[in-house]
């Protein structure tokens, strides 16, 4: 169960000794910061109830079809995100929400098109699965399994042409490492030395499927990066700051002119697959105990021991709470899409005509 | 005028755009060095050099990604697929990706790309490297198809493709590569959607595309003089816009008509059109709309059977002749 | 057995044979180094395929030749020798277009029995009688063409199917609206308009007329005439006359366009206006008229109205026209630019002619007298006659009307 409840610490002797340890921790993270750090906070939080009220909607029946959540997944968009300019680009898959968030979209037109209205940022014709904010850098959430690699990898390079400096950030889960567009798209990238970052979110299961049986290797990612000459690289998918390091160092490289990334993180998710599964093919105890590595928790006690007030800890979830309730009350409001949409945006040209 | 091939015309085409616009580049497998399997693109990676005319791997979902991610952020590239056939292997990238997301992201992603390929059959190359594939781009919302018959249109509706702003699909056909045609000095550019009338005629109209044009025009002579009926071919030129005009204009004064395609005999173009007609030009026909197509099979390689297979001149004759009365 | 270039890649339509390693007349085994050929990729070595005498060399080293072409022969003493080239590999026409049919679905109906849409269409929308059209398609089937014949030939008399379609008499208002829905002459009529406008680019000439001699004439018997005739002598017998002469002179202007042919004939066949009222416009023919005399001329003219009128004219009656004359004069107008009758080239407007002062040279003076003058109008299809021809015919209408003896011609 996923606690999305703020508890008000009073003061008392387990602060003295909490102050003790913040300062040695000053000392550790220093190389990240408190700003950044307290921007991570708010992108993981951002994320996290995002994502839980997209599940209490789907309940109440005001987001149809299927969504697929990222609770529990949220420090490698945080992480990721913080270490990107504002002009690069990122691709995500379907399970997106979070992608697309932490590059700066509104809540409102997240929340609005998970329930299909006008105000969703694809006007309600794309859905969960492709939320899409080209004006922040979101290239587009992709439903097909490893279709977006390649794609983010032409992104790359034409930034690369354009000698504009920008980067690539392409996220896909686990299941992707096995099919065809995977392989060709690093390769691709390797060849031309792409400055693409493509980041695999080790989850443990391709939708029902323990990834370790189907997949070859241990580490579905960072096991094929030496066929491609690269670097295997794995990081904590659940520690930000981790993260934030490894993106950071990869997108200096990939600014260099120095080629592509490909990045393991390990991870969990919270949820089933998509909201029509209750994910009962997981084992007694293993969600319990990656429960107990909740990136939100984590990072918490990371601020902690940074030594940023509980008050900011705090307050700044506060904001978020409410924005997310301020979007949703938006997002229901807004009508749905007019009948007279249907029919735009097949073209250019804003119309679909085919024929004269 | 010059007079070139067909498949110098591609080269040619792509080199005006190129230099044109800084922003068109060109992928695609052995188009660079090597000139293309089909030498159909000699001289551009001499003249735009590796920067933009580049050789990649054998990976056409890498290579239309890539394109069509290049095309997302700013530049205008032109992809190759060495063979039509072999669209199948990338299907995911054309029809779920670059053809759905303008349209799934409302308008908010731009994809002006270009697609050319090598289609159809007469090369005795066998079934994987020989089908006509222009319809399974035609039923893809969110495409244009494009179909050039003389090298003319190959620079004209290329250079009109590479300007679209939306994403379009390609299509030479390999067995015109050595036809000659005259092409007009300076910029060449032609109109998508809209056919021509190659040939006027008042007692049928024949509608083709690609190969199949200068059969029907061939045909229609022999018409003329064996048995004084008179063809009208129109060239369809463009599946997706389609010029429905043009063909109603020629069918209301024949009351005829007849389709010519190299699509096997299931959801060809040719059922389109011929569909699109009975239902909105029905009282103004004489005769049935009839189609000549390439029978349901794979294409076999045999040079004999290949010529049988696909629509022949003799064919295209013998059936206005059987149809027309 | 012939050598013959060889495919050297894919539609790569050329080779060079860059070196033959052996002549003319020398002996070859099989396997043996032959020749090379070379393009800008490849180079090849091509062995011998049999033993035997090259006995001929048709390509040189260094030329460039199509795959396929013959480059020289080697005589392996088999007579029968295999010519794996040509004979065979020519299709035997009948394999095929026809093993090719598709399946298709066998209907029981004989064609003849069919009215194909077009067919149907054209037949509802002018209410014709399906019984009387000639079916020339398979079968005997009935075409579109055969409908649209049918129907320019009945044209003329397609009044008699109509069931009294126009009241105009007594317009009804609803609304401030009465409509009248055009009778069948009156859609005939319509569309040959449009599409003679269509089809002709019209080009309108006019000329005055002085009807001074015809006036003489005409006055001279006129009391006589119209007792004995029924009917009054108006001046279009006189123009028609005269209009035979300058046709006469002018042949191109009796004639037909088909398609980028100009047909002139021999004959007049004169076909006259005529106004049915509110119903329409035919235009029956009479023919030969340059033999008929001015008196012979207005008879016939006033029997044809008559018998068009009455609705009594067979199909026949209307075909054939080469020229057509309009008469508008009765009320008095000016002008008036006609609309050609198809396929012609020529067509003639007569209009009112009044007294009005012109001036004559009497002596080297100008002098203003008052005569009757009339402006005759010719619309021409300027496809196939031009301004000056159809002027100059003008011109010698006009000369023939102002200076023949009508008044001997009567009598």
């Amino acid at each position: 169960m996923v606690k999305n409840r703020v508890k008000k610490k009073k003061v008392s002797n387990q602060k003295i000794k909490k102050t003790a340890r913040a300062k040695s921790a000053n000392k550790r993270n220093d190389d990240i910061g408190e700003e950044l750090r307290l921007k991570m906070w708010r992108y993981q939080l951002e994320v996290r109830h995002v994502e839980q009220r997209a599940h209490d909607l789907f309940f109440q029946n005001l987001i149809k079809g299927t969504s697929h959540l990222a609770l529990g997944q949220e420090a490698i968009a945080a992480g990721c995100a913080a270490s990107m300019r504002e002009d690069d680009y990122s691709f995500c898959t379907y399970r997106g929400h979070a992608h697309t968030l932490v590059r700066g979209a509104s809540m409102e037109g997240v929340l609005g098109e998970l329930m299909g209205k006008q105000c969703g940022m694809l006007g309600g014709k794309g859905g969960s699965m492709h939320l899409t904010d080209v004006e922040k850098g979101a290239m587009g959430s992709y439903a097909i399994i490893g279709a977006h690699l390649p794609i983010a990898a032409g992104a790359a390079w034409s930034a690369q042409y354009r000698k504009s400096g920008q980067v690539a950030f392409c996220f896909f889960g686990d299941g992707t490492t096995n099919i065809g567009a995977f392989h060709e798209a690093i390769n691709f990238a390797a060849i031309w030395k792409l400055p693409v970052i493509f980041v695999c979110e080790n989850n443990l299961y391709m939708e029902y499927t323990p990834i370790s049986e189907v997949t070859a290797v241990e580490h579905p990612a960072a096991d094929r990066a030496s066929a491609y000459g690269l670097e295997p690289i794995i990081v904590d998918g659940n520690d930000a700051d981790e993260v934030f390091r490894v993106a950071s160092k990869a997108t200096e490289k990939a600014r260099a002119g120095a080629g592509p990334s490909l990045i393991e993180a390990k991870t969990y998710r919270h949820s089933g697959h998509s909201r029509a599964d209750p994910a009962t093919y997981r084992p007694k105890g293993e969600l319990e105990k990656w429960l107990k590595r909740d990136p939100i928790k984590l990072y918490r006690v990371r601020l902690e021991e940074f030594g940023t007030s509980d008050d900011v800890i705090s307050s700044i979830e506060e904001e978020v709470m409410s924005e997310v309730d301020k979007a949703t009350e938006v997002a229901k409001q807004s009508p749905a899409p007019s009948e007279s949409s249907l029919l735009t945006q097949v073209w250019a040209d804003g119309g679909s005509e085919w024929r004269n | 005028m010059a007079e070139l091939t067909y498949r110098e015309a591609v080269a040619d085409g792509i080199a005006q755009e190129m230099e044109r616009d800084p922003n068109v580049v060109f992928l695609g497998e052995d188009i660079g060095k090597a000139g293309g399997v089909f030498k159909a693109t000699v001289g551009l990676y001499d003249q735009f050099g590796p920067d933009r005319v580049r050789d990649t791997p054998i990976s056409e979902q890498a290579i239309l990604g890539a394109a069509m991610g290049a095309a997302m952020t700013g530049l205008k590239p032109i992809a190759e697929i060495m063979f039509s056939d072999f669209l199948a292997v990338c299907w995911d990238i054309v029809a779920n990706q670059i053809a759905k997301s303008r349209y799934m992201t409302d308008g908010q992603v731009n994809v002006p790309l270009v697609i050319r390929t090598a289609n159809g059959g007469g090369a005795r190359f066998g079934a994987q490297h020989s089908q006509s594939v222009e319809n399974w781009s035609m039923m893809i919302p969110g495409l244009k198809v494009v179909a050039p018959s003389t090298p003319r249109d190959v620079k004209g509706l290329l250079a009109a493709a590479v300007r679209d702003p939306d994403p379009v699909m390609f299509f030479e056909q390999k067995s015109l590569y050595p036809v000659k045609g005259e092409i007009p000095d300076g910029e060449c550019i032609e109109e998508l959607g809209k056919a021509k009338v190659v040939r006027e005629g008042s007692d049928v109209t024949i509608v083709a595309l690609a190969a199949m044009v200068p059969r029907a025009v061939e045909a229609a002579d022999r018409l003329k003089t064996e048995a004084n009926i008179s063809v009208g071919v129109i060239d369809l030129r463009s599946l997706v816009p389609l010029d429905t005009q043009t063909i109603f204009k020629e069918v209301e004064k024949t009351s005829r008509l007849i389709t010519v395609e190299e699509n096997p005999r299931l959801c060809g173009w040719g059922a389109e059109v011929s569909s699109i007609v009975s239902e909105e030009l029905f009282w103004n026909l004489d005769m049935p709309i009839v189609r000549v197509t390439t029978p349901h099979i794979p294409l076999p390689s045999a040079d004999e059977l290949e010529d049988i297979a696909i629509p022949s001149v003799e064919k295209i004759f013998q059936t206005v002749l059987r149809s027309v009365d | 057995m012939d050598i013959i270039m060889p495919q050297l890649g894919e539609t790569v339509a050329e080779g060079t044979l860059t070196v033959w390693h052996k002549s003319e007349g020398d002996d070859v085994v099989t396997n043996e180094l032959l020749f090379e050929i070379g393009t800008d990729k490849v180079e090849m070595e091509v062995p011998a395929p049999v033993s035997g005498k090259l006995e001929k060399i048709f390509v040189k080293a260094g030329e460039t030749v199509e795959v396929g072409a013959v480059l020289g022969r080697i005589n392996s003493g088999d007579a029968s020798n295999d010519d794996q080239s040509s004979e065979e590999s020519e299709k035997s026409p009948s394999s095929s277009p026809n093993n090719l049919a598709e399946k298709q679905y066998k209907s029981n109906l004989s064609l003849s029995d069919h009215l194909s849409p077009a067919v149907r269409r054209l037949i509802a929308e002018h209410k014709l009688d399906s019984s009387k059209i000639n079916g020339t398609g398979r079968d005997g089937r009935i075409k579109k063409s055969d409908v649209l014949e049918y129907m320019n030939a009945n044209k003329n008399s397609l009044h008699e199917l109509s069931s009294g379609s126009q009241n105009a008499d007594e317009p009804k208002f609803i609304d401030g609206k009465s409509i009248i829905p055009f009778s069948r002459i009156r859609q005939v009529t319509a569309e040959h308009m449009v599409r003679s406008k269509t089809i002709s680019p019209h080009v309108n000439q006019g000329i005055e007329v002085d009807f001074s001699k015809v006036d003489s004439a005409r006055k001279s018997i006129s009391s006589d005439w119209k007792e004995r005739e029924g009917f009054s002598l108006t001046y279009l017998p006189f123009i028609i006359k005269a209009l035979c002469g300058a046709l006469a002179d002018f042949p191109n202007l009796n004639s037909h366009i088909e398609e980028n042919n100009l047909i002139v004939f021999k004959d007049v066949q004169l076909a006259v206006a005529v106004d049915l009222g509110l119903e329409g416009l035919v235009t029956p023919v009479i023919r030969d008229i340059s033999s008929l005399s001015v008196t012979e001329i207005a008879r016939s003219v006033s029997s044809i109205a008559r018998l068009a009128r009455k609705g009594s004219l067979k199909p026949e009656d209307f075909k054939g026209g080469t020229y057509t004359v309009t008469n508008n004069g009765a009320l008095g107008t000016l002008y008036t630019t006609p609309i050609i009758n198809q396929p012609q080239v020529g067509v003639l407007s007569v209009d009112g002619v009044a007294k009005r002062p012109i001036v004559v040279d009497r002596d080297g003076e100008d002098n203003i007298v008052v005569r009757p003058i009339g402006v005759i109008t010719q619309a021409f299809d300027h496809r196939a006659i031009d301004g000056a021809y159809s002027a100059a015919f003008l011109k010698r209408l006009k000369d023939i009307i102002e200076n023949h003896d009508w008044t001997s011609l009567l009598s």
